[in-house]
């Protein structure tokens, strides 16, 4: 039976979402508790499963290591990314081809701001929208083939 | 500014430039990129670490080609970006496509790894009357899908016939009526086919797909057949199906039959001989599926299953020596590596269920049970048949398409399928073209979000998507995979 695995980590270097991901991510070899300590840190306790080779646990603490500096980047990206990300997959969601216009590769301090702008008024629309409830259903998966196309309710058949 | 502070300023990261992206670490050293659009770029460790630290240069080669994936912010093409989100997706309204009546529970095989928990050929009370068939066909067509399929299961369908054909003919005639496009298909054994049900199933363009587990010997391994040899029969009817695929006729449309290998203990080390068995009858696809632990084949799983390791082993070594065949002449296709691939390269949906975001449990299929019991998916019948029914969304006589779409399980499977939720998913870099499964999570785990660290379809997803990364950075096997989805 291999032996616990114990690391100390500053929560001033990383946050303690980071220490979760990471410690979840080896789910498959070891049980993972995570502690406070005094000094703004926690200890992780890793624990190997039934099955996780000595060898495969020796790999634990490093793999853990790893992880936890891929986590500070995930982290960054996705926290300095997340309403640009929510206005990419609603522009997807509502997508409508448009004809090509005039090359804008880059950004334009004018365009950033209209991109804030418009980033702000579309989460205007999305907590406005969830207010109304679950039952709005904008993808339409409630509604039959009648409720879409039978023109007798005033919609267009699909052919 | 002193030497020290300069230095400092520069090596401080430059986030602002990065957008959203997931990574992996792979086994070379390199490192996979993928964004939400599903664009991808594999570079060394060592430019990695340039990137993600903001200090790639803007005149380098490497740059421009990020950039133009969608990897680097200032550059994004927001239309370009929206425009493959939303080819990708394309799906999630569409209503459900797949529609499985299974027309009876009786079977007259007995295949080791059975999952659909079939009874005997004589078992009484399981075969779906005209009755719930056709309300089943109703049903269907109540989907937005502009395109539905309406495959027939079983058990063994065939054993059933009065009501499959039934079924067809009045498929076909609703179709007709409300200018549907609906596609039929079959799934069987062969074993009691005959030119005169081969015939009808032809005339009315109903696509057909067997199992073929390899050569004889290991097919009638794992496909026990008290009345013959099962292998005999399948070889018989492909040889048949496939000629009358090549003799198109002007009246109707005749489809390529299509097999479908399941992978069990005793396959493993067997690739080449179950290759060239599809070779040899005739096939242009082989779809090398793994078992999965649910319903009946859960209680089998230590005689026949195996480790996802040793699956990830057989499907590397299948592909290895299909992408041989292929560079040396030979035309056939691994399914799910096209199914993959027309994610990965064509930016597309080519419809399979059971690996997208959210996977298809009644938004994109629906399972109709011999009794009209309605089920978000077969494998959630498999469950019920084993005695659990929470992933039943209501009865075909009973209950309006609204409140199937809308029950608890339907909800819950989307729910749970959902990777952005998932929290080892919603930082892979597979997320793009992956997919879980609530069924599988629940059979194997004990709930519907499952664990994906532990899980062995986690797991056997990474190796199928490592193998086929792997291959795609080789020019010679990406050329010949990049083919097989050339449009
Ligand atoms: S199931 Fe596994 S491979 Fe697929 S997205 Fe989730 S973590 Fe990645
Ligand atoms: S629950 Fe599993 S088997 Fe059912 S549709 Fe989803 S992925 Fe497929």
């Amino acid at each position: 039976m291999s032996e616990n695995i114990s690391i100390r980590v500053s929560l001033k270097k990383y946050s303690l979402d980071s220490v979760r991901y990471a410690a979840h991510s080896l789910g498959g070899l070891v049980y993972a508790f995570i502690k406070p300590l005094p000094g703004g840190k926690v200890l992780v306790e890793l624990s190997p499963k039934p099955g996780t080779t000595a060898a495969k646990a020796a790999g634990c603490a490093r793999l853990f290591r790893g992880e936890l500096e891929d986590e500070k980047l995930r982290e960054r990206v996705s926290s300095g990314n997340r309403e640009l990300r929510e206005f990419l997959l609603l522009k997807a969601m509502n997508y409508q081809p448009k004809p090509p216009e005039k090359d804008d590769s880059g950004l334009t301090p004018q365009q950033e701001k209209e991109l804030n702008d418009l980033i702000a008024q579309i989460e205007g629309e999305i907590k406005a929208e969830a207010a109304k409830g679950a039952s709005a259903d904008p993808l339409g998966i409630t509604s039959t083939w009648e409720d879409k196309y039978d023109p007798k309710n005033g919609r267009k058949k699909i052919r | 500014m002193t030497p020290k502070t300069a230095a400092k300023r520069s090596a401080k990261p430059r986030s602002a430039g990065l957008p959203y992206f997931t990574f992996r670490r792979m086994a070379d050293g390199s490192v996979l990129l993928s964004n939400d659009a599903g664009r991808t770029a594999a570079v060394s460790g060592k430019d990695f670490a340039r990137f993600s630290a903001g200090r790639l240069g803007s005149g380098e080669p490497l740059y421009a080609e990020l950039a133009a994936k969608g990897f680097v912010r200032e550059m994004t093409d927001f239309e370009g970006y929206a425009a493959a989100c939303s080819k990708k997706n394309a799906f999630l309204g569409a209503g459900p496509g797949l529609h499985i009546l299974v027309m009876t529970l009786r079977c007259n095989h007995k295949c080791l790894y059975c999952q659909s928990g079939a009874l005997g050929a004589g078992g009484r009370g399981t075969d779906m009357s005209r009755a719930v068939a056709r309300k089943s066909v109703d049903f269907a067509l109540k989907s937005t899908n502009p395109g539905i399929t309406i495959e027939f299961q079983g058990g063994e369908p065939l054993l059933n016939w009065d009501t499959l054909k039934d079924s067809v003919l009045y498929a076909r005639g609703r179709g007709r009526e409300l200018g549907r496009e609906v596609r039929l298909a079959l799934v069987s054994n062969f074993s009691l086919m005959t030119e005169e049900k081969a015939r009808f199933l032809v005339e009315n363009e109903v696509s057909v797909c067997t199992s073929l587990d390899g050569p004889a010997d290991l097919h009638n391994k794992n496909r026990t057949f008290s009345g013959g040899n099962s292998h005999a029969h399948t070889a018989r009817w492909l040889k048949y199906f496939i000629g009358r695929a090549a003799k198109q006729v002007p009246e109707y449309r005749t489809f390529t039959p299509s097999a479908l290998l399941t992978v069990s203990r005793y396959s493993l080390g067997r690739e080449k001989d179950i290759v060239d068995e599809y070779l040899r009858q005739g096939l242009a696809d082989i779809f090398v599926r793994p078992l999965a632990p649910i319903g009946y084949a859960k209680k089998l799983w230590p005689r026949i299953g195996y480790s996802s390791e040793e699956f990830a082993r057989f499907y590397r070594n299948s592909l290895d020596y299909i992408i041989k065949l292929n560079a040396a002449g030979k035309k056939i296709r691994e399914r799910h590596a096209v199914i993959m691939l027309e994610k990965i390269v064509n930016g597309g949906d080519p419809g399979y269920l059971d690996m997208r975001c959210p996977c298809g449990a009644a938004i994109g299929q629906v399972a109709y049970n011999y009794n009209g019991d309605l089920y978000a998916c077969d494998e959630g019948r498999m469950v019920g048949w084993e005695g659990d029914d929470l992933f039943r969304i209501g009865n075909v006589l009973r209950d309006s398409y609204r409140k199937v779409m809308l029950a608890p399980a339907s909800r819950a499977c989307a729910a749970a399928s959902s990777l952005e939720s998932q929290p080892q998913c919603s930082r892979c870099v597979y997320k793009p073209w992956c997919g879980v499964c609530p069924v599988y999570n629940y059979e194997t785990q004990g709930s519907l979000w499952g664990d994906m660290p532990s899980s062995g379809r986690c797991a056997l997803s990474l190796g199928m998507f490592d193998a086929l990364f792997g291959l795609l950075k080789k020019p010679a096997s990406a050329k010949i995979l990049k083919e097989w989805v050339q449009k």
